[in-house]
């Protein structure tokens, strides 16, 4: 046992101590001569004389001490630091080897850092609510109108909740906002859940301070108490101690707050909204939604019937249930609900795991930028070792020198190995700097609807992964050339006199023309899928709206119940909404610059609600039809927002509350349910009341420019005012639409001090936000595929400018013979030539390999489309061609003569 | 008769053998063997020191420095109990074999 303590103390001696080791070894060495000597000095010989001998016996001093050293020394500890201090010296040697290879790698391994931190925290973090992986989303489907996403029925959901077995937690929630007034600060806007009681203990969160909801809270007609988010505690109580047992002004009522829960209490609320078929969702407010506080939900199947749709049911799976089990149990359970409710005749169940809901929308493009820097940073190491490799050839000498000297093979390795550690290490620290600084660009450039992307930072796993991700680098691209360093021939090298001579041998050559094609195949599915991307982003944006957004600012509100009164039994007459709107209109069309106003129930790219709806006269036929899009708006917006009026009239001021309900339809809903007859004059019912369409309006893309526009029936808001009190104001202006928030804003306060106003922005910024995803993936990818591409060149340029430094004797002795220059540079780009075609041809068929994991993030494009292919492809036979032709043509201006006097 | 090339491997022996009685400097080693093998041994000195350092890194020999004859920085190396275990097992193998190895060869 005491042996290997010895052994470890000797090795860490050895390795921490280099300097008196050395010195032990030629004390040790000098000893032995004198006493050898001291003997041959005996035998009569001179002291000179004497040393010569004991010299000669001894044989090869330095080999013996380095022989010594080995022994002394694991390879693994002491040598690498020994090669790492000689590598650092090689590296200082050659700059501008070292700045290519540093720069090249850094590039590669910061890309990585920044995307894989990105990947970590928005997908591997684990997840702030205790049962996550348990909770699954229970969605309702409608055969009529295909939607397999759309929120439940208040009595559904109680059935649901008393005959699923296989959930053993049902909870609700329904997404809101109220107006939060204090006496000392402007109202705000608040964004709110609905939540069942049973929502926090299934979802396993715990309250920061004070309780959750109690089930008696929950009933219908219940005192209004409230939960608030732990951030809103802290803005406005200090602290969540204080803030329990006090009250909040919320929609005008005063609401008691009996407990404090934590800010990651609403993960996924965000995704759980915009998945659905239709809803309201926070994500268009602009800035990374955060709900700050929590009502009961008080679920009352009275004033929301099995008619309506506006709850979002959460399960917890039954201890050892499967989501396949939920699925089945569910879907019987909705067919017993069709055979005893008439009104839910198409319904079925779909069951979703919670974090399938959550992450599904964002794996595409995570997954795909992953991809993208993986193979940014394969070309990155092919890069380095091709550096590697032209460096190793003019290395021979140096290697051949030191395995005279005793280095054996394993050492050279080890030395090779060292020296690419070295250097993807200082990468490695360059592109971690890199990735930080670049973090705060990324997120800013991600959209707000990815989940918790706020929490992404560059953390100590991440740069854990950064320091592993290194070390697997250094090996990719450091073991070819330690290999090739293995096989330097002694004789032949030495006797070279190292002047270049030589001719790249074949079995290099090979090798890095293998590389150069590698790294062109990588940039070949870099660039297909980047060119996808661009061109669907193109094709996005030159999708007609259906509306003209430059020029028009949105400002949202929603009038509280308290002062605005929606009585249902007086519907379409709400005197308080119909006035407020009037006197909006007038102050707003007063504002300078302004040259349209209108008011909405929806601005053009919120899809709102759908209703079911019938044509007077072919109620059977309207049985199988799907529901359509109702947009209350005030006469004004088709001018607003330029919506073109295609046939009939348009809704104007006579169409008030007290007159004859018209409506008007869009193309689609014409075409869909009018072909071959006059919509015009026809009666078209929805929301109990028949209106006579007195015209045809064009598409509004109102779900989003990629996703074709729905059937819709617009109404004056008049006639249909929002029970919710929901609205937008539209005010389309000649000049900068931004520049005119402050004025909107003012005039609102003018109008009512106490309404919060929120979404302010222009028509423009809000289109621009909902494709946000897309263009991070674009714009990320399109990034990349560039520094592949120029990487890829770089690489290209590096190979054939050896190739022909290595020739230049043999190119000098062509010219020399009278071959033209043509002929010259011909011969290194037939070379090229036939390492780009192979590289096409490889990346290509990997491109469509690669690319049909994008196609969801595609549009108006095909996977594989030839178009692209055919552009990347072409694209990088130029940029190759270039990149090998450039090193040829300077070859072939050389004067022969002078090049071959140089070089005898 | 000319000095004659150690048999491979057991200069390991060798070496463990002549520092048994007493604490020894490479030098001293080297001509102990050829001592005791009355001049017919001769350690090559390119052997002897890595074989040194290697027994003293497998904990069979333990070295302290001391001074030499020529009043010089020396290292000297004794056995320890380990290398004393491995000295008796590989003397007993060498007899073993060597026995052997003269049967055979004055067979007639």
């Amino acid at each position: 046992m005491t042996h290997w303590l010895t052994r470890i103390r000797n090795r860490l001696r050895a390795f921490t101590n280099l300097p008196s080791v050395d010195r032990d070894l030629d004390d040790e060495v000098m000893a032995h001569l004198e006493a050898s000597a001291a003997e041959y000095e005996a035998a009569g010989l001179s002291r000179k004389a004497a040393l010569d001998a004991a010299r000669r016996d001894f044989g090869a001093v330095t080999q013996v001490m380095e022989e010594c050293r080995e022994v002394q020394r694991t390879p693994w500890l002491a040598n690498i630091g020994r090669d790492g201090v000689f590598a650092w010296r090689l590296l200082k040697r050659s700059p501008g080897f070292a700045i290519a290879a540093v720069v090249t790698l850094a590039l590669g391994l910061g890309a990585n850092t920044a995307i894989y931190s990105v990947i970590r925290g928005v997908l591997l973090r684990p997840s702030p609510l205790g049962s996550f992986d348990r909770i699954v989303m229970l969605w309702e489907t409608d055969r009529t109108s295909g939607t397999t996403h759309e929120p439940a029925s208040v009595p559904d959901f109680l059935d649901y909740k008393a005959r699923a077995r296989t959930i053993d937690a049902l909870a609700a929630l329904m997404a809101t906002e109220v107006n939060l007034t204090r006496p000392t600060a402007d109202p705000e806007r608040l964004l709110t859940l609905r939540a069942s009681h049973e929502m926090l203990p299934m979802l396993g969160v715990s309250t920061v301070a004070g309780r959750g909801f109690l089930e008696q809270e929950d009933k219908p007609g219940a005192s209004t108490i409230v939960l608030i988010s732990q951030s809103l505690a802290r803005r406005l109580f200090a602290s969540p101690e204080a803030a329990v047992g006090r009250t909040l002004r919320l929609d005008e009522q005063p609401c008691a707050i009996v407990g404090v829960v934590p800010d990651t209490t609403d993960f996924g609320v965000l995704q759980i909204l915009s998945t659905a078929a239709y809803s309201r969702s926070f994500a268009d407010r602009g800035q990374a939604a955060h709900v700050d506080v929590w009502m009961p939900l008080q679920p009352n199947p009275e004033t929301l019937p099995r008619t309506t749709h506006p709850i979002f049911v959460l399960g917890r799976l039954a201890p050892g249930a499967t989501p396949a089990a939920a699925q089945a149990e569910t879907s019987s359970i909705a067919a017993d609900l069709e055979r005893e409710f008439p009104v839910n005749r198409g319904r079925g169940a779909n069951v979703e795991l919670l974090s399938d809901v959550i992450f599904d929308p964002v794996r595409p493009t995570l997954y795909l930028l992953a991809a993208a820097v993986v193979v940014v940073l394969l070309i990155a190491c092919v890069n380095v070792a091709n550096l590697q490799l032209a460096r190793g050839a003019t290395r021979t000498q140096e290697v051949a020198i030191r395995s005279a000297l005793g280095a054996g093979k394993a050492r050279l390795f080890g030395q090779f190995m060292t020296e690419s550690l070295v250097l993807t290490y200082i990468a490695a620290a360059a592109g971690v700097a890199l990735a930080y600084a670049s973090m705060k660009g990324l997120l800013a450039l991600a959209p707000a609807d990815v989940p918790r992307v706020s929490l992404v930072s560059l953390d100590g796993s991440v740069l854990g992964a950064a320091l592993i991700m290194a070390a697997v680098v250094a090996l990719t691209f450091g073991v070819l050339p330690a290999l090739q360093a293995r096989r330097v021939d002694l004789v032949t090298t030495l006797k070279d006199d190292g002047g270049g001579k030589g001719t790249a041998g074949p079995e290099r050559k090979r090798v890095r023309g293998a590389l150069v094609v590698a790294e062109l195949a990588a940039a070949v599915m870099l660039l297909s899928g980047a060119g996808l991307l661009i061109r669907s982003f193109w094709n996005l944006q030159h999708v007609a709206p259906g509306f003209q957004p430059q020029g028009v600012l949105k400002a949202e509100y929603q009038l509280p119940a308290a002062r605005y009164p929606a009585n249902m039994r007086a519907w379409p007459n709400f005197p308080e909404h119909h006035a407020f709107a009037r006197a909006v209109l007038a102050r707003a069309a007063a504002l300078p610059g302004v040259t349209n106003v209108a008011i909405a129930g929806n601005h053009p790219l919120d899809p709102g609600f759908t209703n079911s709806f019938r044509i007077i006269g072919r109620e059977a036929e309207g049985a199988s039809w799907p529901e359509i899009s109702v947009r209350a708006v005030s006469p004004g917006y088709l001018q607003t927002v330029r919506l073109p009026l295609l046939r009939g009239r348009t809704l104007t001021d006579a169409d008030s509350t007290g007159a004859a309900p018209v409506a008007l339809i869009n193309q689609t809903a014409a075409e869909r349910f009018f072909a071959g007859r006059d919509p015009i004059g026809a009666q078209i019912r929805f929301w109990g009341i028949p209106r006579t369409i007195v015209g045809i309006v064009g598409n509004e893309r109102i779900q989003g420019l990629s996703a074709p526009p729905p059937i819709a029936a617009y109404v004056s808001i008049f006639q249909a005012p929002s029970v919710t009190g929901a609205g937008v104001l539209l005010v389309r202006t000649s000049a900068d639409p931004i520049a005119l928030s402050n004025a909107v804003r003012g005039m609102f306060r003018d109008q009512d001090p106490l309404l919060a106003i929120f979404g302010i922005e222009s028509l423009e910024q809000a289109l621009s936000r909902s494709i946000s995803q897309r263009r991070f993936a674009m714009l990320l990818v399109t990034a990349f595929a560039g520094v592949a591409l120029l990487m890829a060149a770089i690489g290209v340029y590096g190979v054939f400018n050896y190739d022909v430094a290595v020739r230049r004797r043999e190119l000098s002795i062509r010219l020399a013979l009278g071959a033209a220059r043509g002929s010259i540079v011909r011969l290194v780009v037939n070379h090229a030539l036939v390492l780009i075609a192979l590289a096409l041809a490889i990346g290509v068929s990997a491109a469509f390999g690669f690319t049909t994991f994008l196609s969801s993030l595609l549009f108006g494009v095909e996977a594989r489309d030839p178009v692209t292919m055919f552009g990347v492809a072409a694209l990088l036979a130029v940029i190759g061609l270039l990149a090998s032709a450039l090193p040829a043509w300077r070859a072939s201006r050389v004067d022969p003569s002078r090049t071959l006097r140089a070089l005898d | 008769m000319k000095p004659i090339d150690l048999v491979q491997g057991t200069l390991d022996l060798l070496i463990l053998k002549s520092i048994g009685g007493e604490s020894l400097h490479g030098w001293a080693i080297a001509r102990r063997i050829r001592q005791l093998s009355r001049e017919v041994l001769q350690v090559q000195q390119g052997s002897l020191y890595p074989a040194l350092h290697r027994l003293e890194d497998q904990g069979l020999i333990k070295a302290t420095w001391g001074v030499s004859e020529q009043n010089r920085r020396a290292k000297f190396y004794s056995l320890t109990k380990a290398g004393q275990k491995r000295l008796d097992k590989e003397a007993a193998q060498w007899h073993r074999l060597a026995s052997a190895i003269t049967m055979v060869v004055s067979s007639a």
